[in-house]
């Protein structure tokens, strides 16, 4: 009874539901072939996991307070190609300065934002735009190889049997967010701010302080992962545009956030990437093109989006007793 | 908004017609097309008939989709994701149907396909109110799934003999791309200006809930609203299927951002309600010019995308500052 209580009323139920029965239609799929439930799916998993995870918890929480932040996939890509261009010898280096411009990038449009009172799908598809340039001018339009092949094995090796040092860093950051967005006010704040943002500032939270913190973190966890990537693919592209919006942004709703803002959390967004990477690693494994997985990602996100449309219930309610008025 | 309308300057000059913001921003549009034409006037080359030409083809496709686009925005939606893959699979298809029945059905296949395309999302969208942005990622999704399923990742080539030829070339001294993007904006324009259908669009734009409250079947506007963007992306993308006689996914890549780029520089309101075509047209043409200007000045094809960014964000910040969506 219980159990059944918290599937109906829980919010954050959906994300689990759905995930678990990814897994259950996957295996049975498999038809105990061994191939989708073996020792390796969870560290393909979590690896797909590690490639947009970070991407999708930066979007999910600028979404959290009702904004949009576009801009993650161009820093996502400008990063990674500053960070294998700067990082040969010192791949501490080459995160760094990614970190540092990720950093930049989010606060100088949260600040833009703030100050001039903007929406922030404009602010943040300049900040694309212009990141995506950087990424262009930076590599001259080429592929760029990253030589310091140990760095790229050293990400991407097998700690503790399930994680790599990459997905390691991944799950670390999101039990960060998870902790304080659950148990400190900052969690609240940003609630209330997605809810209602001018009854957040009567109460007296510091609305564009948030604002431009969602922003800089943002930028910092697509730096953070482009950084990542990049070293682990060992090579750098500044094409890719709609290969890290479609997972990051389909991740974050799957997680249930939603894009009228203040609902979500950090738990929820991850299980929602992890839909996809036990999707995605699941198709992989049972041997299905990949054009499969595209499908299935794109099926999935139109059902969520379908079933979210606040009028949903509206519409079905007036279909269901016409026939009665008629007869 | 601030159209057209040039409030008077009263006492001290300058400084206080400035401070207006609708005198400031009229200010810098007529700066922006003067140094623009001077720019144009005195860089070498710019002028020469290869050039012109190559600029008026090169904005005609994004001009096509931008113009798709800007219906979208005016009716509150934001922007769509999958305009470019939609550009590309109706090259694709135009070519298909082009091989197999001559350019007759090429035609019809390719924009009908475009059209429902886009039509199903707008349905979705206005009838249940699903979100516009995760809708059209979802479609950017399956549109690139299918297409992969049936095309693997190559391109399909045109048979040479088809009838495609004669759109290629030029009309009266222009080249075809050009026309034909002339008239999607006149089109546009009228569908805008002129009918029910755009009327209700920049009121649903403006609020959708006053709009239902008036009776609207808001739900109609915004699937019409997303057809015609789906039939004049459906044109771009037959248009590049001409010029490059094969259809190709790559076509699209970049173009949902290339457009509303174009958009939102032209003025067009990001939060819906407000806006035109002919706004998208000079936002298009700036973009373009702009673009073209610095290749000629010796700035490597790179620099387009960082140089679009750039204007979006300038004219974001000068358009809209004040006004909170």
């Amino acid at each position: 009874m219980k159990l059944k209580t918290f599937l109906r009323n829980d919010p954050h139920a959906r994300p689990l539901l759905i995930l678990a029965a990814c897994i259950v239609l996957l295996a049975v799929a498999d038809w105990g072939e061994g191939r989708f439930l073996s020792a390796t799916t969870p560290f393909s998993m979590l690896q797909i996991f590690a490639n947009g995870a970070m991407v999708a918890l930066g979007l999910g929480l600028s979404m959290m307070i009702r904004e949009f932040d576009l801009s993650v996939v161009g820093i996502f890509a400008a990063t990674g190609c500053v960070a294998v261009l700067t990082g040969e010898v010192n791949p501490w280096l080459g995160i760094g300065y990614a970190l540092a411009i990720g950093l930049a990038a989010g606060v100088i449009q949260g600040l833009i934002i703030v100050r001039f009172a903007l929406g922030s799908v404009g602010v943040t598809l300049g900040g694309l735009l212009i990141f995506v340039g950087v990424a262009y001018v930076l590599t001259e339009s080429r592929t760029v190889p990253y030589e310091n092949l140990p760095v790229a094995l050293f990400v991407n090796r097998p700690l503790a049997g399930i994680f790599s040092l990459r997905s390691l860093i991944c799950v670390v950051v999101f039990a960060a967010a998870a902790v304080v967005v659950g148990f400190t006010r900052v969690g609240r704040d940003l609630i209330a701010i997605g809810s209602d943002r001018r009854a957040a500032v009567i109460v007296g939270v510091n609305v564009n302080a948030f604002i431009i913190g969602v922003f800089a973190f943002s930028g910092f966890c697509a730096a953070l992962s482009g950084a990542l990537l990049s070293y682990s693919l060992a090579s750098a592209t500044p094409q890719g545009l709609s290969d890290v919006i479609v997972p990051a942004a389909a991740g974050a709703i799957l997680g249930g956030v939603s894009l009228g803002g203040g609902t979500g959390r950090p738990l929820g967004i991850a299980t929602g990437v992890l839909i996809l990477a036990a999707l995605r690693s699941g198709l992989n494994a049972l041997g299905a093109p990949p054009f499969v997985n595209d499908i299935a990602m794109g099926a999935v996100l139109l059902t969520v989006a379908i079933l979210d449309g606040p009028y949903l219930m509206r519409r079905l309610g007036r279909i269901a007793p016409r026939p009665r008025a008629g007869s | 908004m601030e159209q057209g309308v040039l409030v008077p300057a009263r006492r001290g000059g300058l400084r206080v017609f400035l401070r207006n913001r609708l005198n400031l921003l009229m200010a810098v549009r007529v700066t922006v097309i003067i140094v623009l034409l001077a720019a144009c006037l005195l860089t070498p080359g710019f002028l020469s008939e290869p050039n012109i030409m190559a600029l008026l083809t090169s904005v005609s496709f994004i001009g096509c989709v931008a113009v798709g686009m800007t219906l979208i925005t005016i009716s509150g939606n934001i922007m769509s994701f999958c305009l470019g893959a939609t550009a590309g699979a109706t090259a694709m298809v135009f070519v298909v149907a082009l091989n197999w029945g001559g350019i007759g059905v090429g035609l019809v296949a390719a924009l009908s396909l475009a059209a429902l395309l886009n039509a199903a999302q707008g349905l979705v969208i206005g009838w249940v109110r699903a979100n516009p942005i995760i809708v059209s990622i979802a479609t950017l999704a399956l549109i690139y799934g299918v297409a992969q399923m049936f095309a693997g990742s190559s391109a399909v080539y045109a048979r040479p003999g088809t009838g495609y030829e004669i759109f290629k070339g030029k009309l009266v001294g222009l080249p075809v791309e050009f026309v034909v993007f002339l008239c999607v904006a006149a089109v546009g324009h009228f569908i805008l200006s002129y009918t029910r259908l755009g009327r209700n669009l920049y009121m649903i734009g403006s609020s959708l809930r006053a709009a239902e409250a008036a009776g609207l079947k808001t739900w109609r506007s915004i699937a019409g609203a997303y057809l015609w963007a789906g039939i004049f992306t459906g044109l771009a993308g037959i248009l590049l299927a001409i010029r490059y006689n094969l259809g190709n996914m790559d076509f699209g890549l970049g173009y949902d951002y290339d457009a509303v780029a174009a958009v939102l520089v032209g003025g067009t309101a990001i939060g819906g309600g407000q806006g035109s075509v002919l706004r998208t047209l000079a936002g298009a043409m700036v973009i373009a010019i702009v673009q073209a200007l610095l290749l000629l000045l010796g700035f490597r094809q790179e620099w387009q995308y960082l140089i679009a960014g750039l204007i979006v964000l300038a004219v974001i910040i000068l358009h809209t500052s004040g006004e909170r969506r």
